[in-house]
């Protein structure tokens, strides 16, 4: 097995005044080599955290605590500022939600391309019109402003200017968030479209499980910081309380009145799920380890990790 | 380019109208070898506060000419300076007369002039002066000082609020409090008294190319400090643009990053701000020249043009024609504001 990205115990805080307060907590998975892998979680959950820790581009207020992000085999947390950046857009590439405000507006498509275009002894222009044709747009839109296009056009550019380097991951933050529903459905095929035919992993983070269902080989659940499972859509159902709630098929309301939330300090360190969870009960009041099942799949519950582990 | 006239035209018509009564007058000031009858320091001894000479197209028969003419003047009454006109010979305008050389911008040798009269009738479109200058020669010569001084201070400030602005901003910390203290230092004094005491660390008995660099660097070390204060201020938010995010998403150095996509998306705001401070320029120059600190005679400025006429009340009676400097830096600095208020909506990319 290849991975092309693999995180080891990843931990990340935001600063704010004298406290950290942890956003991200052991955080471990991997991607393997050209696989799809899925991270899906609500609104402020910490998924645009984790993408922007593995590019190493978190704001100044945020502190990786510990943890390795492997990049190819090499920890990008060790590297310095001056191979980070060889790196990024070349090995790594990341696309962004909100296509429109991701392009500088006083340069054209074709300004955007060129930038993008790490060295290279190919001839650039051929480059560029050939990474504008698998992204589904002619070459004369390298002479428009960003503003100029459609939100699914930006993103096809934004696309384009990932994919140009031929990278061995792209990272996708929400791709289709701010485009509609045919829209959407374009993006989701081109980016299986590149995926086919030149292979590079794709980290597709998204809040809605359903698409991520449609799509993921691998899907990874994201709940307050912590990955609480990561499961295969094609082999296997989700089992995590949250997973459940999150595919509708359980009633949010409900949660298990009988076991109260005591005030305890170390409520923290508890189960990151505990407080909404419908079948909680009282051994989750403890630190709970993610449990893997198999080499690909695993959980963050004692009551379903148990079950599987057997 | 193209596309910056239509949007400045579409957005107002008055603001188009500016820019180019501008640049004409930008061009016709720095072609004043040409278009100027006669060398600023040229006098006319016999005629002090001559009054603007009259173009006539008939003679005293009342025969048309079709070649406008002037008469020769003689003084009339020497106490009161006013003049005569002779009636008995007409002195023809002529187009492309011969005199003598003079250097177009320093380079270009020429003989030519654009317009003039035979000696010893002169014409003096504005008047002349007290040494008998003409006016409008001495202004297109002034024009060409004052407004290479506001374009030369303007392009000064303008880089070193860049490079200062966008370094504290960009890069902040411990060099940000640097930068930044300095430029409050210079801010905390009163510009004019700044500009006085800069000023007068030099000698007065300076070359008129020096003086015209010293004033050149004073104008604009006043200027840069406002800029790169605000230009701090704007990198500091657009450094969190999501542009921004994405540039280093693709590897780009710090630099780049800072001259290719920060600081030219302050360019919208910074252009307004100067082609809003240009008089600023004029007028410092000019209160300088009014001291006696400005550019020094026989040199032509538009600030030691007017000075002349300050505390001599008797002229703004007599020669009021002495004051038309102070309406050329009226009329530029009306224009100039009539196109920075334009700018502002006209650069700004969210409005292309
Ligand atoms: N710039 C910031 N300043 C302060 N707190 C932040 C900042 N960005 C994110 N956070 C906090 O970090 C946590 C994780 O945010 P993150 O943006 O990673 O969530 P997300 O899963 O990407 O959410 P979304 O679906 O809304 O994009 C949130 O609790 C949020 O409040
Ligand atoms: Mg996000």
């Amino acid at each position: 097995m290849e991975y092309v990205l693999k995180i080891v115990n990843l931990a990340v805080s935001r600063r704010e005044r004298t406290q950290l307060i942890p956003v991200l907590n052991d955080i471990n998975f991997f991607v393997e080599k050209g696989e799809l892998f899925c991270l899906v979680g609500e609104s402020g959950s910490g998924k645009t955290t984790l993408a922007l820790s593995i590019m190493r581009l978190l704001p100044k207020s945020f502190v990786v605590t510990s943890g390795e992000i492997l990049l190819n085999g090499q920890n990008i947390l060790n590297v310095n500022e001056q191979s980070i950046r060889s790196i990024r857009g070349k090995d790594i590439s990341i696309i962004f939600q909100d296509p429109g405000a991701y392009l500088d507006p006083l340069f054209t498509v074709g300004v955007h391309l060129q930038e993008a275009l790490h060295g290279t002894t190919e001839d650039k222009n051929q480059l560029i019109t050939k990474t504008l044709k698998d992204v589904g747009l002619e070459p004369e839109i390298q002479l428009v402003y960003p503003h100029q296009i459609s939100g699914g056009q930006q993103q096809r550019v934004m696309i384009a200017m990932a994919l140009i380097n031929n990278p061995s991951i792209i990272i996708a933050d929400e791709p289709t968030t701010a485009l509609d529903v045919l829209t959407t459905r374009q993006i989701i095929n081109l980016l299986s479209k590149i995926r086919e035919k030149y292979h590079p992993a794709i980290f597709f983070i998204t809040h809605d499980l359903e698409l991520a269902m449609s799509i993921g080989i691998r899907i990874g659940i994201m709940y307050k910081g912590h990955i609480v499972e990561i499961f295969r859509p094609d082999r296997e159902k989700p089992l995590h309380p949250y997973s459940g709630i999150l595919l509708g098929n359980i009633d949010k309301k409900y949660f298990n009145e009988k076991i109260p939330v005591s005030s305890q300090t170390d409520i923290n360190d508890w189960c990151p799920f505990f407080e909404k969870c419908p079948e909680r009960e009282q051994k989750c009041q403890k630190k709970i380890p993610f449990i893997w099942r198999d080499s690909l799949t695993g959980i963050r519950c004692i009551k379903h990790g148990r079950n599987h582990q057997m | 380019m193209k596309n910056f006239f239509q949007r400045l035209k579409n957005h107002s018509k008055l603001a188009f109208f500016s820019f180019w009564f501008l640049v004409i007058f930008y061009i016709v000031s720095f072609l004043a070898d040409i278009l100027a009858p006669y060398h600023f320091d040229y006098q006319f001894r016999d005629k002090p506060y001559h009054p603007p000479t009259k173009i006539h197209f008939f003679d005293t028969q009342g025969n048309f000419h079709i070649r406008p003419f002037v008469y020769n003047t003689v003084v009339d009454d020497p106490v009161f300076r006013s003049y005569r006109e002779d009636t008995s010979k007409i002195y023809p305008i002529k187009f492309f007369v011969d005199g003598p050389e003079r250097k177009i911008l320093f380079f270009f040798k020429t003989k030519k002039y654009l317009f003039g009269v035979d000696k010893p009738a002169g014409i003096f479109l504005f008047g002349t002066d007290t040494y008998g200058r003409d006016i409008f020669s001495r202004l297109l010569y002034g024009g060409r000082i004052s407004l290479s001084i506001s374009i030369a201070g303007v392009i000064i400030s303008f880089t070193l609020g860049m490079i200062t602005g966008g370094i504290a901003g960009y890069f902040g910390g411990i060099i940000d409090q640097i930068l930044m203290r300095l430029v409050e230092i210079l801010m905390v004094f009163p510009s004019f008294y700044l500009m006085l005491s800069l000023r007068a660390m030099f000698p007065l008995n300076l070359s008129s190319i020096q003086v015209y660099l010293l004033i050149v660097l004073i104008l604009s070390l006043i200027g840069w400090a406002g800029l790169a204060r605000i230009i701090r201020g704007m990198v500091l938010s657009i450094k969190e643009e999501d542009y921004v995010l994405a540039a280093k998403s693709l590897g780009l150095s710090h630099w780049r990053i800072l001259i290719f996509h920060i600081l030219p998306n302050t360019f919208s705001y910074t252009i307004t701000a100067l082609t809003i401070s240009v008089p600023g320029y004029i007028i410092g120059e000019a209160a300088l020249s009014l001291l006696g600190l400005g550019i020094q005679e026989p040199y032509p400025s538009w600030g030691n043009i007017l000075s002349s006429t300050i505390g001599n009340l008797r002229v703004l009676g007599d020669a009021p024609w002495l004051l038309l400097a102070g309406f050329f830096i009226f009329v530029v600095l009306i224009n100039f504001n009539l196109l920075g208020d334009a700018l502002r909506n006209v650069l700004d990319p969210k409005n292309w």
